[in-house]
C-alpha cells in the first residue's frame, strides 16, 4: 500500500482536479461545495500520509510523470523537506471547514460565487503541494504561479474596499518575483542545458569556470524572487495588508502556508548550489542572516503598535519568517533543522491564531483589540486556543514554538555568531510584549462594547478546527523530537558538501 | 568589453527591455500603465529564454523531409509557451482587479488611491 508509486501523482492531481470539479458538482446545490472540497483534501491527506511514511522508511524517492524517465521527463521528487505537505493538507482542510460558516457570513461574497472560493482554495493548496514535491525547475515555476495567482484572487475575495488594492499590490510584487524565478530558470537552463534539479546539480559542478557569473546572477534572482514570496524585510511590504484584509480562513492559509513556499524554494536553491559546489555561499548566508535578524526585530516591533488583531498577526508572520531565514543563513546543522521544523510548527501556530481571530470577528464583527476587550469571558474556548497559540509563538516551553527557536539559537552560538542568538531572544521578548497585550485585552480589561460579553461561543465547524490546532501546538511541543529527527537526514545531506 | 556586448546583443536587448518595463512599473501612476510595464518585463524574459535555444545556422526542430541538424533547441520554446499562458492569466486577473478598484473608488491613479486609504 505504502509502496504504491502513484500516490505521488495523486497528491498533486487530487486537489487540482478537485478545484475544477467543485463548481460543477455544486451547480445544483452550492452547500455541497465545502464538503466536496473537504473530501478532496481527505484523499490528498491519505496520499500525503503514505508518502511521508515511505520517505521515513527509505529516504528520498522519485516518480517519473508519465513514465518518462528523468532527466528528460518531468520528475516528482519527495524528500524530507517535502513532508511539509502534511501541514498543507492539515491546515488546508481545517481552513476549508472553518470557511463553511465564514463564507456564508461574508456580506461582500455573493452566494452563487461561494463554490469558486473553494475552487481557488483547492488550486492554491494543490499548487503548494506540487511546488514542494517537484523535482523540475520549470515545474517549480509553474506551481509557483498556480499558487500565487489563486492567492492574489483569494485576497480580493473579501470585497472590503481596500482588499482589491492590497491584492493588486500583492500581485505586482508577486508577479515581479515570479518573473525573477523564471529568468533564473532560463539562465540555469542556458548554462547547464537541463531543468531537472538533480541533473542541474551534477552539471553545474562541471560547467566551465566562465559560467560562474551567470550562476551568481541566477542565484541572486532566485533568492530575491523567493524572498518576496517569503516576505523578508526589504520586500515584505505587500504582506501586512494582504494577510490582514483577506477572510480569516484565507489568512490562515496565506500566513501559515503560502509564505513558506518561499522558504521551501530557498531550500531547493541551497540544495542545488551546495550540491554543485560551484559557488561559495558565505556572502549570501551573511545577507540572509542580517535580513532575517532585521525581519525578526522589525516585524515584532511593528506588531506591538497594531490595534487590529489580524494586522498584528500579519506582522508577527514577518518576524517568524525572519527566524526561519536566519536558521538557513546560519547554515549549521542545528539551525537548518530548527528552521525547517519551524516551517511546520509556525504553520500550525499561525493557523490557530488566525482562525481564532476569525471566530471573534465572525461572532462580534469587531477586529481591533480595543473593541474586542472582554471577549475572553464570552468565548472562553476560542480564547484559550488563542492563548495557547500566543504562548507557542513566543516560544515558551513546552509548546511547539520552543524547540525550533531553541535549535536556531543553539545554531547561532555554534556558528560563533552569538549576536544573532541575542537578536533572536530580543525578538521573542517583543513578541512576548504584544501577546501579553492581547491576552490582557481579552481577559482583564473592561469591555467597551457591552454586547461583546453576550456573544455565543464559535460554531462547531470553527471551534473544532481551532481546538484541534491548539492541541497540536501543545502536542508538537511535547513530541517535538519527532519532526526534528525526521528532518535531520535532509539537513545533513544538504550541508554535507560544506564538510560540517 | 564592447565586443562582448555586441556579441551578446540579444541578451543586452532583453536586459534593456526589462529595465524599461521596471521603470514604467515604478514611475507611472496609472495602474494600467504599471501593469503594461510588467507585461514588457515579461516579454523581455520570454525573449531572453527564446534566444538561449538559438544556435547559429540552426534549423527549425521539425522532423520531415530535408530536416538537417543542427536544430534550435525546442525546449525554451515550450517553456515560453507555458510562460505566456501564465502571463495571460496574470494579466486577466490584474485587469479584473483594476476594474473592481475603479468601480469602488472611481479612480485608478495610484496617488489618489493612496489618499483615499
Amino acid at each position: 500500500m505504502i509502496e504504491w508509486p502513484h500516490w505521488m501523482a495523486i497528491v498533486v492531481l487530487a486537489p487540482l482536479s478537485g478545484a475544477v470539479l467543485t463548481p460543477i458538482v455544486s451547480l445544483r446545490d452550492r452547500r455541497i461545495a465545502p464538503w466536496f472540497a473537504l473530501a478532496t483534501m481527505t484523499v490528498t491527506s491519505v496520499a500525503a500520509l503514505f508518502l511521508i511514511m515511505r520517505v521515513a522508511q527509505e529516504g528520498p524517492f522519485s516518480y517519473p510523470l508519465g513514465a518518462w524517465t528523468p532527466p528528460y521527463g518531468i520528475e516528482l521528487r519527495f524528500d524530507e523537506f517535502s513532508a511539509a505537505i502534511s501541514v498543507v493538507c492539515l491546515v488546508g482542510s481545517l481552513a476549508i471547514l472553518c470557511s463553511v460558516r465564514y463564507t456564508e457570513w461574508l456580506r461582500e461574497l455573493a452566494k452563487p460565487r461561494i463554490p469558486y472560493y473553494y475552487a481557488l482554495m483547492l488550486l492554491n493548496l494543490g499548487g503548494m503541494i506540487g511546488f514542494m514535491i517537484t523535482g523540475d525547475l520549470f515545474n517549480l515555476f509553474v506551481f509557483l504561479e498556480i499558487l500565487s495567482l489563486s492567492g492574489y484572487a483569494l485576497v480580493a475575495v473579501s470585497g472590503e474596499r481596500t482588499a482589491e488594492m492590497a491584492a493588486f499590490k500583492y500581485l505586482l510584487m508577486g508577479a515581479i518575483s515570479s518573473l525573477l524565478v523564471l529568468f533564473s530558470v532560463g539562465i540555469i537552463f542556458g548554462i547547464t542545458g537541463s531543468l531537472n534539479m538533480v541533473d542541474v546539480t551534477t552539471r553545474l559542478a562541471s560547467v566551465a569556470a566562465d559560467a560562474t557569473m551567470p550562476a551568481v546572477l541566477a542565484l541572486g534572482a532566485l533568492t530575491i524572487g523567493f524572498m518576496v514570496k517569503a516576505a523578508i524585510f526589504p520586500v515584505h511590504v505587500w504582506l501586512p495588508d494582504a494577510h490582514a484584509i483577506a477572510p480569516s480562513p484565507i489568512s490562515a492559509v496565506l500566513s501559515g502556508l503560502v509564505v513558506k513556499v518561499g522558504i521551501i524554494g530557498m531550500l531547493r536553491v541551497y540544495q542545488i548550489y551546495y550540491g554543485s559546489g560551484i559557488l561559495d555561499l558565505t556572502v549570501l548566508n551573511q545577507v540572509l542572516l542580517w535580513l532575517g535578524a532585521i525581519s525578526i526585530v522589525m516585524g515584532a516591533f511593528f506588531a506591538i503598535f497594531q490595534d487590529d488583531i489580524k494586522l498584528m498577526l500579519a506582522y508577527s508572520t514577518i518576524s517568524n519568517i525572519g527566524y526561519i531565514v536566519m536558521g538557513l543563513g546560519l547554515s549549521t546543522n542545528l539551525s537548518v533543522i530548527g528552521g525547517a521544523v519551524h516551517v511546520f510548527n509556525h504553520a500550525l501556530i499561525k493557523a490557530t491564531l488566525f482562525l481564532a481571530a476569525g471566530a471573534f470577528i465572525y461572532r462580534t464583527g469587531y477586529r481591533t483589540l480595543t473593541d474586542l476587550r472582554g471577549i475572553g469571558r464570552a468565548m472562553p474556548l476560542t480564547s484559550i486556543a488563542l492563548s495557547i497559540g500566543a504562548v507557542s509563538i513566543v516560544g515558551i516551553p513546552p509548546t511547539a514554538g520552543f524547540l525550533c527557536k531553541w535549535y536556531i539559537a543553539l545554531g547561532a552560538f555554534e556558528a560563533d555568531q552569538p549576536m544573532f542568538g541575542f537578536a533572536l531572544i530580543f525578538g521573542a521578548l517583543f513578541i512576548f510584549i504584544y501577546y501579553i497585550r492581547m491576552v490582557n485585552a481579552f481577559y482583564f480589561q473592561e469591555p467597551i462594547h457591552k454586547e461583546v460579553l453576550r456573544v455565543e461561543e464559535a460554531p462547531l465547524t470553527m471551534l473544532g478546527p481551532i481546538l484541534l490546532l491548539a492541541a497540536l501546538c501543545l502536542i508538537m511541543g511535547i513530541l517535538g523530537r519527532i519532526p526534528l529527527t525526521f528532518i535531520e537526514p535532509a539537513a545533513l545531506r544538504m550541508l554535507a558538501p560544506l564538510g560540517g | 568589453m564592447l565586443e562582448a556586448l555586441w556579441h551578446n546583443i540579444d541578451y543586452v536587448a532583453s536586459v534593456v527591455l526589462f529595465c524599461i518595463g521596471l521603470y514604467i512599473l515604478i514611475a507611472k501612476n496609472n495602474l494600467i500603465k504599471k501593469f503594461l510595464g510588467l507585461n514588457i518585463m515579461e516579454t523581455a524574459v520570454f525573449a531572453f529564454i527564446v534566444t538561449i535555444g538559438v544556435i547559429e545556422g540552426g534549423d527549425a526542430p521539425i522532423m520531415g523531409h530535408g530536416a538537417q541538424a543542427p536544430f534550435h533547441s525546442p525546449i525554451p520554446h515550450a517553456l515560453v509557451l507555458t510562460g505566456i499562458v501564465v502571463a495571460v492569466s496574470t494579466t486577466a486577473l490584474a485587469l479584473s482587479l483594476i476594474i473592481r478598484i475603479y468601480r469602488q473608488c472611481g479612480t485608478i491613479e495610484a496617488d489618489e488611491l493612496r489618499e483615499m486609504e
